[in-house]
């Protein structure tokens, strides 16, 4: 009996997970603001916290000159 | 620096086999794009060779060890050297799989007759209503739901690898294979981020039928998924053996 629940349970199941997975998700799931974004990649992190050094002559910048 | 600077960092989610290879490349013709159908029939073509493995562990037990370590090997190649190949290396490795956990099977069946059966109905039971509750929106994903499970699961990968390397000097982490109420609640826990898990194969799956990406990707998924089944399966059945034991 014990056998007979747990396969029935178990063919059922895949054929949910057959026919429900070809469909798309709801409207409820796909429209949201917080959705992973799977596309992140790691190393763009990287990139963001290196500094950014460019060449050319280094020039004092004081206050005082933004008044004039 | 987003607030989630974990994920940023680390770029991965709680399943290990979606670290890589997310691209977005529109410029793929219809035919060449992934697609739902085409993520569930393979997952079916994966869990039809998975069935054909554990056939052959059921029959012959000692086949079960070095088919889990080669199964093991393929998914690391799968995960970290070629997501590509992913078409080829996912039928053997769940064939391999299948081959283990058959083995595995065997050996429980001895000791607790049954609880091979309870373990597949409880199993595809749990896939079927969380994907259910995914689809229609009830469980909504988010990124730190991502960063939650990850964490979860590599806290338990960790523990599992301490008690590994434990117990070859004869000792080990007792309450995670006890069949105490400590024991039995962390199986439990261990049950629900594995099942939890599969949220996250799903929305992955999802978004990548969604954004378009290449056909191979298709393979990816259904592999994702069957890694995340063959664990939640493992776990359910060490849970039913705890219970069985009491």
């Amino acid at each position: 009996m014990n056998a007979i629940f747990f396969s029935i349970l178990a063919i059922f199941s895949l054929f949910v997970f057959m026919n429900l997975g070809k469909i798309k998700a709801s409207k409820k799931q796909m429209d949201r603001d917080d959705r992973i974004k799977w596309g992140n990649r790691r190393r763009t992190s990287f990139f963001k916290n290196k500094t950014t050094i460019v060449e050319g002559k280094a020039e004092e910048v004081k206050d005082d000159d933004k008044d004039k | 620096m987003s607030k989630h600077s974990a994920l940023n960092t680390f770029g991965r989610s709680g399943n290990p086999a979606f670290t890589r290879n997310f691209d977005n490349t529109g410029a793929l013709p219809q035919t060449e794009r992934m697609t739902l159908d085409g993520a569930v029939n393979k997952t079916a073509i994966l869990l039809s060779l998975c069935f054909a493995g554990a056939f052959i562990g059921w029959n012959i037990p000692s086949l079960a060890m070095p088919s889990l370590i080669i199964g093991t090997i393929l998914a690391f190649v799968t995960i970290f050297r070629n997501p590509a190949k992913a078409g080829t290396t996912a039928p053997f490795y769940a064939g391999f799989e299948g081959v283990a956990l058959g083995g595995i099977t065997v050996f429980a069946e001895a000791q607790y007759p049954g609880i091979g059966i309870q373990a597949i109905g409880l199993t595809f039971g749990i896939l079927a209503s969380l994907l259910f509750c995914y689809k229609s929106g009830i469980i909504k994903p988010t990124e730190n739901f991502r960063l939650m499970i990850f964490s979860a699961t590599m806290g338990i990968a960790l523990l599992y690898l301490v008690s590994f390397i434990m117990s070859f000097f004869g000792s080990g982490i007792g309450f995670i294979h006890s069949n105490g109420l400590f024991g039995i609640g962390f199986s439990l826990f261990v049950v629900g981020i594995a099942a939890l898990n599969l949220v996250l194969d799903f929305d992955f799956i999802e978004e990548g039928a969604d954004q378009g990406l290449p056909k191979y990707m298709e393979w990816y998924g259904a592999f994702s998924l069957m890694v995340t089944l063959i664990w939640l399966y493992i776990e359910i059945l060490r849970l039913l053996m705890k219970l069985r034991s009491r």
